[in-house]
């Protein structure tokens, strides 16, 4: 069958630029008659563009491309054996259904019964007979958008072409709609190419996928290839949910990740080849611990209708602890009991000395000053200090314009940081101060301690931040009391998702399994 | 492609030719070194340094701006206020209130003006700024509350209630939340308020009085002449307006390039911007108004009672000279309004408004008198009435100068070019040359009923001031016929100009005008038809409702005066009331020897002056608006 | 909310005095007899019948509609192409013309119209020109085309901006989708463009009669003193005459017929105006 299908469309090195910027950057597609194909990708990646471009509405800046034999380029919109499906329908609001449809027959001067008898056969294929003299404004989405089919298809294009045609329809609506466009292509038999950005609708509809990413084409294959052979992991975390892990091809069917090396089907890798494994959600089974490849900790679990969402750490992320002094009340209340003030001492590392001013010690020190009476904040007028980049401790002093002032101690400390080279990453955080009451009245304690503590983690490699998902502490925050606590940062460390309908509990050790077939390993990106 | 691109841009070239070549044209020639408006004669600034001399104009660009600034200001306050109020109120209350709000924007601007104009006179209210001011505010409103509003209606409705919930007063929701919201809203509304108002003319027109005129009103009543001081006024605006909308054009596109470099502008920036703004417009506002009244009123006041006098006279009928040494003299401010035809100024005086001079026209004046709406002359402050000219001297309106003081007088005869039309067709025909078609379309009438119907009585051998109604139906007839088969053109001041420039070959007018004519062009001349006509004068009067009847006196006093009257006769052209003057002007070496037009005649038997008949008048006038429909 | 509602109180007085007030007051004498005062109040219908049964004053009824009409049409016709050449242009170039058509608007009618007379007279500009090249020179001003140029030259702003802005707002996928159907250029204009672009046309059509039929200003200055259209019998009547009475009751027929064709218009209008707003709503 494959072979004998002609191919209909050839994409031939398009390049296409906005002002300097490149959009399509050198696409080389080939479609074949009678095939359902989608241009899969987010925003921006350049699928719409590439539609534009063989509809006529755009001129590629470089490449050619191939109709049916001939290169079309220099043909304009109106002459090409093509028609398309626009966004919004861009239904004419002045004509009703039977003109919109009967527009591209009556531009082509086509007797009067000829186009009578397409349009009522359009109609009936899009299930909307008797709606001739309808305004198409007063449609519903749905509606509208089969007469833009209709429109299209009664010219008797040999490609349709859909821009996201869905994409202002209901989820519910789109389903049906999804099914009836599939429906449509399989009766007229020609070629639709279909430009969306929802990977379900791909995926349900297409006889084949090209999945884009800025202007480039990630992988070209049917549905079923592009979801269990994902080229890559841009594909593969585009393409449903999964599963991506790090980790090194040692041999033909050996993959090693996480430490641990595992059974595969996959071959044809450089020995020691850096690569990236994915395993589906649903292909992971929780059993007891002593059962599993891997071992682990369960994170969450989350009930999705039909199954549980599981999440499992198997390697622990980066820790760091630091101490809380907790000390009582701290006021300073000045000589006529009008006005309090108050501020906390701080730690600082000896390279961030020099960005201290006066907003950034005020912040850091918490200090604030308010009228007894009112209850209302005053503004700290003055503040005096001498922090020097040494290490040391160093009084700073605030005051108010009345003169209530408080001193609070600054330490200048070299930062502690705790590094796993194994996950790439590392973790700072320092001691810190803080009275009862502010502990007690933290709406977002979490955030909060992170803040005090100053708490950051970053990449070995490049720098930048990771997130620091776990704040842990043993006290009981509503009625803490002074003293010195220990509060443990810590990141992410390896997760898996888990699409089971087993049930899990949380903090429950727990084993994980699966087939080699249900690994797939792929080459790392190239950038 | 390039076929398309080329007539595109033939297209906005032509239009933007057509736009700007007037305007560009106008601004060239308010350089013009002479009064013409065709060829150009060098660079001047006489034209500039007239405009800036002249009061009257630099009253109108105060008004002007004054009525513009006030309007906006509580305009857009009132308008926003409101809009905010509509937003929340009932749907009914707020349909009902716009539709009415429409009225101003959706009815002819003069059928509003019409009906503000009734509503001050059944309020009594005196025609002046304060009118002008409340009527520019009522139009200015609706506009201003129809730009705020969508941006109100695009507002999330739980904005202020959000602002209250966070602890805000509702003026602070109002002022802090939703103002600077629909702040663009209430930036173009305030635009299109202040140049509406800075434009207005027609409703301005209809209810401003007592000499308070703005940039529009004085154009108008100065547009009849050759006036290169009004383009002098009109590159002026043209300059302002270019200059305030460069500026809000801009500002926002400043903006935004500063934002995009990161550089924003502080709005403190644009808070000192428009201080200065402001304060530019006040200074001008300020020297404008020091201009205008810089007179010592004390000594006056104690004197008279009040330092102003209010004088309603003719258009171009003064030399503007006179009223400034008047006033220097006497230390008083003079408020000069002008009319052209005894008809405006009757209607004027019955909408309520008061003056304490006027100069109206013979038959004009036996009205009034009839009407007793005149107060008698003081004859012991006004000893220059011995000066009177013979002519002038016992009309028989007012034979004993009780009521009235004679300014100018003359007759109406035919200006003619010598060189296109034969005196003796003239001779042989008088006024009913009028129907000779060989002067089709080359002829002027006058846009004045009495005279109008006066040359087709006397051409009818009746007498002018006939009640006989077939002889008033005769003489419509004659004058249906005039329009009918000449062509005519029917205009006012401005046959002046045109008959200087030579457009046409003959015109009907008056002989001071035609004075004027035949000292600008050789090749006119002026004849008075055998039937005869109308010999008229035009004199000073005091109304009752006068409120410085002294002061006036002393006014009718002073131009009598040898002085102001050679003043007035040279700068007017018209034959002064004071013998001494008519006696030198006209003699050998005088300003009009030799000039055929300037002295009136005098003693022949055929020559009318017009009486006051209401019922005549109200025929010929219906009659009139009819010829001039017909043609 | 209620202390918002309150804020309208003002001006709603204001309002009934300075709007609707004067309108009652314009009622009010077009059906009483002139020179009675408010104690005496004599009805007629005196001054309607005056106006209609005179073949006169319904001649300037007539001239006043014939010329707004030519106006209109003219504005439509010069119009139209111009606003097509501002939509096409690119959005810095749009803006920049918008604003060069704008600017005149701005600037006082009077003065506009005021700088045409030395141009079209007698002895003006073009006349000169005729002259230098040897020809005939002609009449232009004070004539039925000196007034319908001062008009087109002082609304057809109005109506290049309406149109414009229709043109503008036009979804563009619209124009794609026609030519995607095979439309070319011309056949897309004719079916999709200039049928879309109509409410503005319409709306542009309003703009220009209004102040066209009204006018008393532009007949005036460009027509000379005999020019009488229906706003000249109105000042006429207010400021000569004295006749007010007559006069509001002129200035009522004149609000009346402007009515009428303002619901006309609106009538015309008001299909598109659901497409607009239906189509707006589809989008979102």
């Amino acid at each position: 069958m494959e072979m004998e299908k002609k191919k209909l469309i050839q994409f031939k090195n398009i390049v296409k630029d906005f002002d300097g910027q490149l959009v399509l950057k050198g696409i080389n597609l080939d479609i074949y008659e009678n095939e359902f194909v989608t241009l899969l990708g987010p925003s921006g990646c350049g699928k719409t563009t590439l539609l534009r471009i063989l509809g006529g509405f755009l001129e590629a800046s470089e490449g050619h491309v191939i109709f049916d034999g001939e290169d079309i380029a220099q043909l304009p919109p109106y002459k090409r054996e093509l028609n398309t499906v626009f966004q919004k329908y861009a239904l004419f609001p002045h004509m009703n259904v039977y003109d919109n449809i009967a527009f591209g027959l009556k531009i082509k001067k086509m007797s009067k019964d000829v186009i009578e008898q397409k349009v009522l056969k359009m109609l009936k294929l899009i299930n909307l007979e008797g709606f001739e003299k309808k305004d198409v404004t007063l449609l519903s989405g749905g509606q509208q958008q089969r007469i833009a089919i209709a429109r299209a298809l009664v010219n008797e294009p040999k490609v349709l072409l859909l821009d996201e045609p869905l994409g202002a329809l209901d989820l519910k609506l789109r389903k049906e709609m999804q099914y009836e466009l599939k429906k449509i292509q399989q009766e007229v038999g020609i070629t639709f190419i279909y430009v969306t950005h929802d990977q379900e609708e791909a995926l349900t509809m297409s006889d084949k996928i090209v999945v884009m990413k800025d202007g480039e084409i990630q992988q070209v294959g049917t549905p079923t290839d592009i979801y269990n052979e994902p080229e890559n992991r841009y594909v593969a975390n585009f393409i449903g949910e999964s599963n991506i892990i790090p980790g090194v091809m040692l041999e033909d069917y050996k993959v090693q990740f996480d430490d641990i090396v595992f059974d595969c089907v996959d071959f044809g890798f450089k020995e020691r080849e850096q690569v990236d494994v994915v395993i589906r959600p649903e292909d992971l089974d929780i059993v007891k611990e002593e059962d599993g490849k891997m071992t682990g900790i369960v994170k969450s679990v989350l009930f999705k209708g039909v199954h549980y969402e599981i999440m499992v750490e198997t390697v622990p992320g980066t820790r760091v602890s630091v101490n809380m002094q907790v000390t009582k009340e701290h006021d300073i209340t000045s000589s006529d009991a009008s006005e309090k003030i108050s501020a906390n001492d701080f730690y600082v590392d000896i390279e961030d000395v020099k960005d201290l001013n006066d907003a950034e010690i005020i912040a850091r020190a918490d200090a604030q000053a308010w009228e007894t009476q009112e209850d209302e904040y005053i503004s700290i007028s003055k503040i005096e200090y001498d922090i020097k980049e040494e290490i040391g401790t160093y009084p700073v002093t605030f005051a108010t314009s009345n003169g209530t002032s408080v001193s609070i101690d600054v330490f200048v400390v070299q930062q502690q940081y705790v590094e796993n080279p194994k996950a790439n990453e590392a973790i700072a955080a320092f001691n810190f101060f803080k009275t009862v009451d502010e502990i007690k009245e933290s709406a977002a304690l979490d955030t909060d301690l992170k803040t005090w503590a100053n708490a950051q983690s970053w990449k070995l490699s490049d720098e930048s931040d990771v997130e620091i998902s776990n704040v842990e502490y043993d006290f009981d925050p509503d009625h803490i009391t002074a003293g010195t606590y220990q509060v443990t940062f810590s990141t992410q460390g390896r997760e898996f998702k888990i699409h089971t309908t087993d049930i899990a509990e949380e903090g429950a050790e727990v084993g994980l399994t699966f087939f080699p077939e249900d690994i797939h390993v792929m080459s790392k990106m190239g950038f | 492609m390039n076929n398309k691109k080329f007539s595109r841009r033939l297209i906005l070239g032509l239009i933007l030719v057509f736009f700007y070549f007037p305007i560009l044209y106008m601004l060239v020639f308010s350089f013009n070194g002479s009064r013409s408006l065709t060829s150009f004669d060098g660079f001047s600034l006489q034209w500039y340094e007239k405009m800036f001399s002249d009061r009257n104009m630099m009253e109108a660009i105060y008004y002007t701006l004054i009525t513009a600034v006030i309007a906006t200001f509580i305009s857009t306050i009132v308008g926003t206020i409101t809009a905010i109020g509509l937003s929340k109120s009932k749907r009914i209350v707020r349909e009902v209130v716009q539709q009415i709000n429409d009225l101003p924007i959706m009815n002819p601007e003069i059928v509003t003006a019409v009906g503000l104009m009734l509503f001050y006179v059944s309020m009594h209210m005196e025609k002046g700024f304060l009118t002008m001011l409340l009527a520019h505010i009522a139009f200015c409103t609706p506009y201003v509350i129809l730009s705020v509003m969508p941006k109100l209606r695009s507002l999330d409705p739980n904005l202020a209630e959000a602002a209250m919930d966070l602890g805000a007063t509702p003026a602070k929701a109002m002022w802090k939340v939703i103002v600077p919201q629909i702040m663009p809203g209430i930036v173009s509304g305030a635009l299109i308020a202040f140049t509406m108002s800075f434009d207005d003319f027609i409703i301005s027109y209809f209810v401003t009085g007592n000499g308070v005129k703005n940039i529009s009103t004085l154009v108008w009543t100065m547009s009849k002449r050759i006036n290169p001081s009004i383009n002098s006024l009109s590159t002026l605006i043209v300059i302002m307006i270019t200059i305030t909308l460069l500026f809000v054009n801009l500002v926002p596109m400043v903006k935004e390039k500063r934002q995009k470099q990161g550089r924003p502008i502080s709005n403190k920036v644009f808070g000192i911007i428009a201080v200065c703004f402001t304060l530019v417009i006040g200074s001008v506002l300020v020297a404008l108004k020091g201009g205008v009244g810089s007179s010592s009123p004390e000594d006056a006041i104690a004197k008279y009672g009040s330092d102003t006098l209010k004088v309603y006279n003719w258009g171009e009928y003064l030399d503007p000279e006179v009223n400034a040494a008047f006033e220097k003299k006497f230390g008083v401010k003079i408020v000069y309004d002008t009319f052209d035809s005894n008809e405006l100024m009757y209607t004027k005086l019955q909408s309520g408004e008061s003056y304490d001079v006027l100069v109206p026209s013979d038959y004009m004046i036996e009205r009034l008198i009839q009407e007793k709406q005149l107060q008698p002359l003081d004859k012991s402050m006004i000893p220059n009435l011995s000066n009177l000219a013979k002519g002038v001297k016992g009309l028989q309106y007012d034979p004993d100068n009780t009521y009235s003081a004679p300014y100018f007088w003359g007759t109406v005869g035919i200006v003619y070019n010598k060189q296109k039309v034969h005196k003796t067709d003239l001779e042989k025909e008088g006024f009913n040359i009028f129907h000779n078609t060989k002067y089709k379309g080359h002829i002027y009438m006058y846009d004045s009923e009495r005279d109008s119907f006066m040359m087709a009585l006397k051409a009818l051998g009746y007498s002018m001031n006939t009640s006989d109604k077939k002889e008033l139906k005769d003489a419509y007839d004659w004058l249906v016929k005039a329009v009918d088969i000449m062509d005519p053109e029917i205009v006012t001041d401005e046959v002046i100009d045109a008959m200087i420039n030579g457009n046409k070959d003959m015109a009907l007018v008056y002989s001071g005008d035609a004075a004027y004519i035949l000292s600008e062009n050789e090749d006119m001349d002026y004849y008075m038809p055998k039937e005869g006509t109308n010999l008229w004068s035009d004199a000073m009067v005091i109304p009752k409702n006068a409120k410085n009847p002294k002061l006036a006196n002393e006014y009718i006093n002073f131009l009598l005066d040898y002085e102001a009257s050679m003043k007035n006769t040279l700068f007017v052209g018209y034959a002064s009331s004071n013998e001494e003057v008519l006696d030198e002007a006209s003699s050998e070496g005088g300003e009009f020897d030799g000039n055929h037009a300037y002295l009136p005649r005098v003693g022949y038997a055929k020559d009318e002056i017009f009486e006051y008949n209401a019922d005549v008048k109200k025929i010929i006038s219906d009659y009139w608006t009819k010829v001039k429909i017909a043609k | 909310m209620k202390t918002f509602k309150r804020l309208t109180i003002p001006y709603i007085v204001w309002m009934v005095a300075m709007i609707v007030i004067p309108m009652l007051l314009i009622v009010l004498y077009a059906f009483t007899k002139q020179g009675n005062d408010v104690v005496s109040l004599q009805f007629t219908f005196d001054n309607f019948k005056k106006f209609f049964t005179d073949p006169d004053f319904l001649k300037t009824l007539w001239l006043s509609l014939r010329i707004s009409l030519i106006t209109t049409v003219l504005c439509v016709c010069i119009g139209y192409p111009v606003a097509y050449a501002i939509a096409q242009a690119s959005p810095k170039k749009r803006n920049l013309l918008i604003l060069l058509v704008t600017l005149p608007m701005w600037i006082n009618m009077l003065v506009r119209t005021y700088a045409w007379i030395g141009i079209l007279a007698d002895n003006g500009l073009i006349n000169h020109i005729l002259a230098f090249f040897g020809l005939e020179p002609t009449k232009l001003l004070y004539t039925d085309f000196a007034v319908v140029l001062g008009m087109v030259y002082n609304f057809i702003p109005f109506m290049i901006l309406q149109i414009e802005s229709s043109l503008a707002k036009m979804d563009k996928s619209l124009l794609e989708a026609a030519n995607d159907l095979g439309a070319n250029r011309f056949q897309r204009f004719k079916n999709i463009t200039f049928p879309l672009s109509l409410p503005g046309v319409v709306s542009g059509i309003t703009l220009v009669f209004l102040p066209s039929v009204s006018s008393f200003v532009i007949p005036k200055l460009m027509g000379g003193g005999g020019y009488m259209m229906i706003g000249n019998v109105i000042e006429n009547q207010f400021i000569s005459v004295g006749e007010w009475n007559f006069g509001s009751a002129i200035s009522m027929i004149m609000a009346v017929i402007i009515m009428i064709s303002m619901y006309i218009t609106r009538r015309l209008d008001k299909g598109d105006d659901t497409v607009r707003a239906r189509k707006g709503g589809n989008v979102q």
